[in-house]
């Protein structure tokens, strides 16, 4: 049966499971049956924030400073972040919302993807403010080789439940062709599939988000970028919340608490998630190379971002309960959480840059004889 | 606009702005009484010490209003020294200002980056945890020990 936007239905909502359950009619949230969906709500709430709240005036200068292949790991890095938002701006709406059944899930995915659109529009306003043909960079997301690869491996699963959706929504269960490949398409299948999705969104905003935000840090703990790195520092902050709410879901999946079928599911897929893990670790090493490959920076190069990738692999698949992949268990960048940090005010406006308190600084008088000098 | 030496904010940089220097002002100093505090000429400015969380006495600009905190001991395996809790507002700043450094992030209990393994003890949130914490785990961030306490990295159990 098709998707409703308001299910008639009369139902127990309480008894519904997260997903695969009736249709959400009312948004109601007197009654939770998850309410650590709700506080997650909240907090983000509560982190609502704009770019144009940071100043990045010194960050055009300091990108023209850059050597040529810093400006490249500067904006391949930039385009990577903003074909991932590019993604979770959109793809948590489309595929979860025709599966969800409780209110309160509901409203923390439309809340999640809502905060990814303002880390994509604060990716044109870094772009704009460094340079003067922003067109250029956004033009070579579609055209670059190595952006369309790590396009393949963030947005298939996502296509996948997608399709199988509109499948089963319109045909119901049956054989179908799924983006090229016969599949069964049933409940189990969907769960299956919504399942490894979902690990796949954690891998994406657990790991992919984490490695990018280690290079435009990598340029801020050289002194240079820093408007670029506070813009990364808030929305560093969106995505830890992000991954605990995918934590969440995936870890009241797999105690059946909810759902007792996600559970086996769970199980049966567990080696699949595992190697969701390892699959996009060795992606990441792969674009380490593409970033370096005119030469490393003071402070980061392929090997400590390699490594990195394998310190927050590990910790990742702890979280979720899962045994480590790597040796490594050192993080290699020990400055690194100092800058993800979020919960340090600025106390001093003289501390950093803040625009309130340059605006108090810049004389905006211009009389003539100012120009006086100028010779053309 | 007219092109003076008191002048400072000069868009063209025509004028050479008089070199900056730091020196430290004396407390006796007659110059002192002749400053406005009034116009902004003198602006009182505070530092603190660096502060150690876990011994507060030593620097006592914190009042501790003379309540006796009880101390308890804190094991992490694979740290050969003895740790305590007793004045830190939680098990993360503790650790920290002993030199035991966790992973970090939110230091509020929502991105679960501190997550350590409690071995044995207990441990009371000052908040609840928003982060998934797994069965046995604890968040240093929001919690403060009960008792004694044996804790363990994660990934080493």
């Amino acid at each position: 049966m098709s998707y409703k936007c308001f299910n008639q239905n009369n139902f127990a909502t309480m008894d519904q499971p997260m997903f695969f359950g009736e249709n959400v009619n009312v948004s109601r949230y007197d009654r939770q049956k998850h309410p650590i969906f709700e506080s997650l709500i909240e907090k983000q709430l509560s982190f609502f924030w704009r770019p144009e709240e940071v100043d990045l005036s010194n960050d055009r200068g300091d990108f023209q400073k850059l050597t040529p292949h810093e400006q490249h790991i500067f904006l391949s890095n930039l385009k990577y972040q903003t074909l991932l938002d590019s993604v979770q701006g959109r793809s948590p709406n489309v595929a979860f919302l025709p599966l969800v059944s409780i209110p309160e899930l509901e409203t923390w995915i439309e809340t999640w993807a809502f905060s990814e659109t303002i880390h994509s529009r604060s990716y044109t306003y870094i772009i704009r403010n460094i340079l003067t043909e922003p067109g250029v960079v956004f033009d070579d997301i579609m055209q670059n080789e190595a952006i369309i690869k790590r396009a393949e491996g963030v947005s298939k699963h996502y296509d996948r439940l997608i399709a199988m959706t509109q499948y089963f929504e319109t045909q119901g269960e049956g054989t179908y062709d799924v983006l090229g490949e016969s599949s069964l398409v049933n409940v189990r299948e969907l769960k299956k599939q919504l399942y490894i999705t979902m690990v796949s969104v954690n891998v994406l905003e657990a790991i992919r988000f984490y490695v990018s935000f280690a290079c435009s840090f990598a340029f801020a703990e050289r002194a240079t970028m820093e408007g670029n790195a506070k813009v990364i520092k808030l929305i560093a902050r969106d995505e830890a919340l992000h991954l605990t709410g995918t934590q969440h879901i995936l870890r009241i999946m797999a105690s059946g608490q909810d759902d007792p079928e996600m559970a086996e599911v769970a199980i049966e897929c567990k080696d699949q998630a595992i190697e969701l893990f390892l699959e996009a670790a060795e992606q990441e090493k792969e674009w380490a190379e593409y970033l370096f490959k005119d030469g490393s920076m003071i402070g980061m190069n392929v090997d400590i971002l390699s490594q990195y990738v394998e310190y927050i692999t590990n910790q990742r698949l702890a979280a979720l309960g899962f045994d480590p992949i790597f040796e490594n268990r050192q993080n290699p960048l020990p400055w690194m959480d100092a800058w993800l940090k979020s919960d340090n005010v600025q106390v001093a406006p003289q501390e950093a840059e803040i625009s309130s308190y340059l605006v108090g600084a810049i004389d905006a008088e211009v009389d003539a004889s100012d120009l006086e000098s100028f010779e053309l | 606009m007219s092109k003076s030496p008191e002048d400072l904010f000069e868009l063209d940089g025509g004028v050479e702005p008089p070199p900056f220097e730091l020196t430290p002002l004396d407390q006796n100093s007659p110059e002192l009484d002749q400053l406005d505090p009034n116009v902004g000429q003198l602006q009182p400015e505070l530092f603190l010490p660096q502060y150690d969380e876990e011994h507060p006495a030593e620097q006592p600009q914190r009042d501790l209003r003379g309540l006796e905190k009880p101390e308890f001991m804190v094991a992490y395996r694979g740290q050969e020294r003895a740790l305590s809790f007793q004045h830190a507002p939680n098990l993360l700043q503790s650790l920290e200002a002993q030199g035991v450094t966790l992973p970090y992030q939110c230091r509020e209990g929502y991105c679960g980056s501190c997550r350590t393994k409690l071995i044995e003890g207990e441990v009371a949130y000052l908040q609840p945890a928003l982060a998934w914490v797994n069965e046995g785990e604890i968040l240093p961030c929001i919690c403060v020990p009960k008792s004694d306490v044996q804790l363990a990295d994660p990934l080493d159990v």
